[in-house]
């Protein structure tokens, strides 16, 4: 059977992750590559999640005040992303599916407060549209 | 290596001459063994010059949609070209180095499961 192929902006960046219960996990804001010493290509091995990843795929000014912004919101003090490795992942589909819960990935909730102070406050968004 | 940092790097010839920009990156699952399954490892990149389109997927994936944004993403994406990994020469800070100058044609993606 042939290898599956697939387009990282595609079918990997921006999705959301959940775990196997369905439960929302985070969003695909970058991947880490590790690069073999061997010349062989390089292979994903962690998907990166939080506005520490999420501020370089936007990069400049943008990208810098992200990660200010959230940590303003966050209770985040330290500029790196949540980690998940790769083994963790058991799909890759519509969302992509692994083996743990957020809580066990101990992801950062700091998104949770952005949702609390600006997308909650959005007109309509305490009820799903008609 | 992060993605982000091949995203949008530009793609020189050997010769010094922009080929464009990194659109994307394409992934085959036939890297090392990672839990239960093989790691996606770099097949190649998604090289052009205007990003707008190609997010839609229009131009490699088969993507079924309205005719006409269809025509306009098709027509928006038609200079897209693909360097397979073994000829990228040199990764430096936002800068692909390509082996060689005539890039070929994007293959298409298998249908996802």
């Amino acid at each position: 059977m042939a290898a599956r192929v697939l387009d990282l902006t595609l079918h990997l960046l921006d999705r959301q992750v959940v775990d196997q219960d369905g439960g929302l996990v985070c969003n695909v804001d970058d991947v880490d590559f590790l690069v073999p010493d061997d010349g062989s290509p390089p292979y994903v091995v962690e998907l990166l999640t939080g506005p520490a990843a999420l501020g370089p795929r936007l990069g400049g000014l943008l990208g810098r005040w992200w990660v200010s912004a959230y940590q303003l919101l966050g209770q985040r003090h330290d500029r790196e992303p949540d980690r998940i490795p790769y083994q963790l992942v058991t799909d890759v589909g519509s969302a992509v599916t692994v083996a743990r819960t957020r809580a066990e990935l101990g992801i950062h909730p700091g998104e949770d407060r952005a949702r609390e102070y600006l997308v909650d406050r959005l007109p309509g968004a305490g009820h799903e549209s008609g | 290596m992060r993605a982000a940092d091949l995203l949008g790097a530009d793609v020189l010839g050997p010769d010094g001459r922009r080929l464009g920009e990194v659109l994307d990156i394409r992934l085959v699952q036939d890297g090392p063994k990672l839990g239960g399954s093989r790691a996606l490892s770099i097949q190649g990149l998604v090289v052009g010059t205007r990003r707008t389109a190609s997010h839609l997927g229009y131009d490699r994936a088969g993507v079924r949609g309205p005719a006409l944004v269809a025509a306009v993403a098709r027509r928006l994406s038609a200079g897209n070209r693909f360097l397979p990994w073994v000829e990228v020469a040199e990764l430096t800070a936002g800068t692909v180095r390509s082996a060689v100058s005539e890039l070929i044609p994007v293959p298409d993606l298998p249908d996802q499961p």
